[in-house]
């Protein structure tokens, strides 16, 4: 006879009292389903570049808005807490001695993720209020510099005046 | 893996010849191996294009740029395949915990495994098919 499972409903399943381990369970299955549909739309838009740049670069009009930066915000801080943790299933796995200190290592994965997040949420939302400057501007700035420089930042020799040739009106 | 029988003394019955294989024991292998080497290459891709290049001066060009270094191609098909299959795992993990009738089981992994496949294949497609030298269309 085939296992009978009851069917239970998300309040019974959130009131189980099965603490840091319950919940970090959670976290890492919640942010490991996310990143994957991430990963999905992510990989689909971003293969356009090889035929169609144009569409790629009307995603990334998208990308750029308020919602989707919370939302990039949100991916980045599932993928902290996602590596975090699954080091820490790694290191219990293969280091069976550390499941003594298991609560203690999941609360640590939360903390560090939450902590590491703090600097990036200042990267990439300060520019929203105009605290900042996007990221990566001071690198792109250089590199628009190296591509078109400007006459102005110019330290050598003046260069040779270009002299439009001659040529009277007879010999044409 | 899913077709585990009860023996009514609180264990389960041996499973039959056909359903014995390794294959718990490799997908477990392969979460680790590729959990480890994704926890770097997604930091770094996630440091490099959001804080280092920023959204915000992306583009096609700035991407098909990268995209002629063959290293980065190889790195981004690495990083797409360990991330795909690792995910297509943890999906099939949260199948077959939530989705307990057998017909509906064998239906949503049709599904939900010819999404993540498809959009890998068209991952890697492009990577490994990708030529500088053709623009592409402008749409």
């Amino acid at each position: 006879m085939a296992t009978v499972h009851k069917v239970r409903g998300l309040w019974t399943a959130l009131r189980y009292r099965g603490r840091e381990g319950m919940w970090t369970w959670l976290l890492h299955r919640a942010t490991g389903l996310g990143i994957l549909l991430f990963l999905i739309v992510h990989v689909i838009d971003t293969a356009l570049v090889i035929y169609w740049p144009g569409l790629y670069d009307h995603a990334l009009d998208l990308y750029r808005s308020a919602f989707f930066r919370v939302a990039e915000l949100l991916i980045f801080f599932s993928v902290l807490f996602h590596a975090l943790n699954g080091l820490r299933i790694i290191v219990q796995d293969f280091w069976p001695a550390v499941m003594l200190h298991q609560r203690k290592l999941g609360l640590a994965a939360i903390g560090a993720a939450v902590v590491l997040i703090l600097p990036v949420a200042w990267l990439m939302l300060a520019p929203l209020f105009g605290l900042r400057d996007e990221p990566g501007t001071a690198r792109y700035r250089a590199r628009m510099q190296a591509s078109q420089p400007s006459i102005s930042d110019y330290r050598g020799a003046a260069p040779a005046q270009q002299t439009a040739p001659v040529v009277s009106e007879g010999a044409r | 893996m899913s077709d585990l029988v009860r023996n009514g003394r609180g264990g389960y019955n041996r499973p039959g010849k056909d359903q014995r294989s390794n294959f718990e024991l490799y997908a477990w292998f392969f979460m680790r191996i590729s959990g480890l080497a994704l926890i770097f290459m997604t930091l770094y891709h996630l440091t490099w294009w959001n804080l280092i290049v920023g959204v915000e001066h992306l583009s096609a060009d700035v991407v098909r740029e990268r995209w002629t270094n063959p290293f980065w191609r190889l790195f981004n098909v690495a990083l797409v395949s360990f991330a795909m299959l690792h995910g297509l795992n943890g999906l099939r993990y949260s199948i077959e915990d939530y989705v307990r009738r057998p017909g509906l089981r064998i239906a949503t992994k049709a599904v939900l495994y010819t999404v993540v496949l498809l959009a890998l294949a068209w991952g890697i497609f492009a990577l490994l098919t990708f030529n500088p030298a053709v623009p592409g269309h402008t749409a």
